[in-house]
């Protein structure tokens, strides 16, 4: 709680005008961020399941998330993860203040934010490292798979034990199953995460999308 | 670094080019890192993995001192802001408090803003909705209970305090 205390106080002008409540995220926060929504959207929507192109998405997507999880360390102060920590409970407050119409201002995520984004991390974690452990540790391994069969060597499936379903082991079934689940979550957090930035940014008239599309200089 | 990468990577959209400059870096560095795994896994053992493995390593350490460098610009330009901001705020104030001195109207203080803005007489009567002729006459004022002789005077007035003595070291030096 001392964490967002200081934090509000910081958010102001030293003149103590409420102008600098709205979050300034940084570049690299920026694109990991739309970058990880263009992979998720892109794996779930345009890719076929499997398929090489899946595949490197899914790298994509672990890229961006370990790049993200650096930058909580060394990043500047509202990309750090000590200025949004997990705390469900302060979530609920907020969401209760929100309910009410009061939600304050952060430098950072808000409490319900800051869950939402663990959660988001948390299932791209389990997908793109259950898509690594059923495809193989090599990015390379299927795509090369493709090219070769497109260039007519079949020898390649033959020799991977075969690409059928037929051949697959339970635990790789129980890896499908486990990365179905966490994909559909991921979704689902995904469009709880619009619609709660929708709602606090009607209910509480601050534009919350423009901090993470435009650096806040250009839209002054 | 040569003078277009150098002038690509200036100002304002630094930080952009290296956060980008880090993605890439990233991305290279998951895929051998990856790669690397499964060659261990395939009992691939030899010269090639150890040169992947250091790759791997030289990417990874990139990507953190590029993290380390992006944080450090990004700072910078954060405290250039405040600075500006809080420089921007006390002259504002000194301006003001000197208005307040000299007993200027509220609408002698909003002629003699405009006049520090650089607005010239037209373009002050235009903005207020006034005659050139009143503005004129109230310029007239402002500048006789500041005690200077016109708007040059007047505008020297505040630069002065902010060039420090730069006047009596000048001839000393040169």
């Amino acid at each position: 709680m001392t964490e967002s205390g200081s934090g509000l106080s910081a958010g102001l002008s030293p003149k103590g005008q409420a102008t600098a409540t709205l979050p300034r995220w940084d570049p690299l926060l920026r694109l990991t961020h739309w970058g990880v929504a263009g992979v998720v959207l892109g794996n779930y929507a345009l890719t076929k399941e499997g398929s090489s192109v899946h595949i490197a998405l899914g790298w994509i997507g672990l890229g961006l998330l370990a790049l993200r999880l650096i930058w909580g360390f060394v990043g500047p102060a509202e990309a750090r993860f000590a200025s949004f920590s997990p705390n469900p409970m302060a979530a609920l407050r907020h969401l209760a203040s929100l309910a009410r119409g009061q939600a304050p201002h952060y430098p950072s995520h808000n409490p319900a934010g800051a869950m939402m984004a663990y959660a988001l991390w948390a299932c791209l974690a389990v997908l793109t490292v259950t898509g690594i452990l059923m495809t193989g540790a090599s990015p390379m391994k299927q795509a090369e798979l493709e090219a070769a069969v497109a260039a007519g060597d079949w020898s390649a499936v033959v020799e991977e034990g075969g690409d059928g379903e037929e051949n697959e082991s339970p635990g790789g079934e129980a890896l499908e199953e486990v990365h179905e689940v966490a994909a559909n979550l991921i979704l689902l957090l995904a469009l709880l995460h619009v619609a709660g930035v929708a709602v606090e940014s009607r209910v509480m008239r601050r534009n919350l999308v423009a901090p993470m599309l435009v650096p806040r200089r250009r839209r002054r | 670094m040569t003078a277009q990468a150098s002038s690509l990577l200036a100002g304002r959209r630094r930080p952009v080019a290296l956060a980008l400059f880090l993605l890439v870096q990233m991305f290279a560095a998951v895929f051998f890192v990856g790669d690397a795994i499964a060659d261990v896994l395939e009992g691939d053992v030899g010269p090639h993995l150890y040169f992947e493995m250091l790759v791997a390593l030289a990417l990874a350490l990139g990507v953190g001192l590029g993290a380390l460098a992006l944080r450090q610009t990004l700072e910078e330009m954060k405290a250039q802001d405040v600075a500006l901001a809080s420089a921007r705020g006390a002259l504002g104030d000194v301006i003001a408090a000197q208005f307040t001195a000299w007993g200027l109207t509220p609408a002698e203080r909003d002629v003699a803003f405009l006049a520090l803005k650089g607005l010239d007489v037209a373009e002050i009567a235009e903005l207020r909705g006034r005659a050139a002729g009143t503005v004129r006459a109230q310029l007239a004022r402002i500048y006789a209970k500041a005690g200077v002789s016109g708007r040059a005077q007047f505008a020297a007035w505040f630069v002065e305090d902010l060039l420090g003595e730069g006047l009596e070291t000048e001839p000393q030096h040169g």
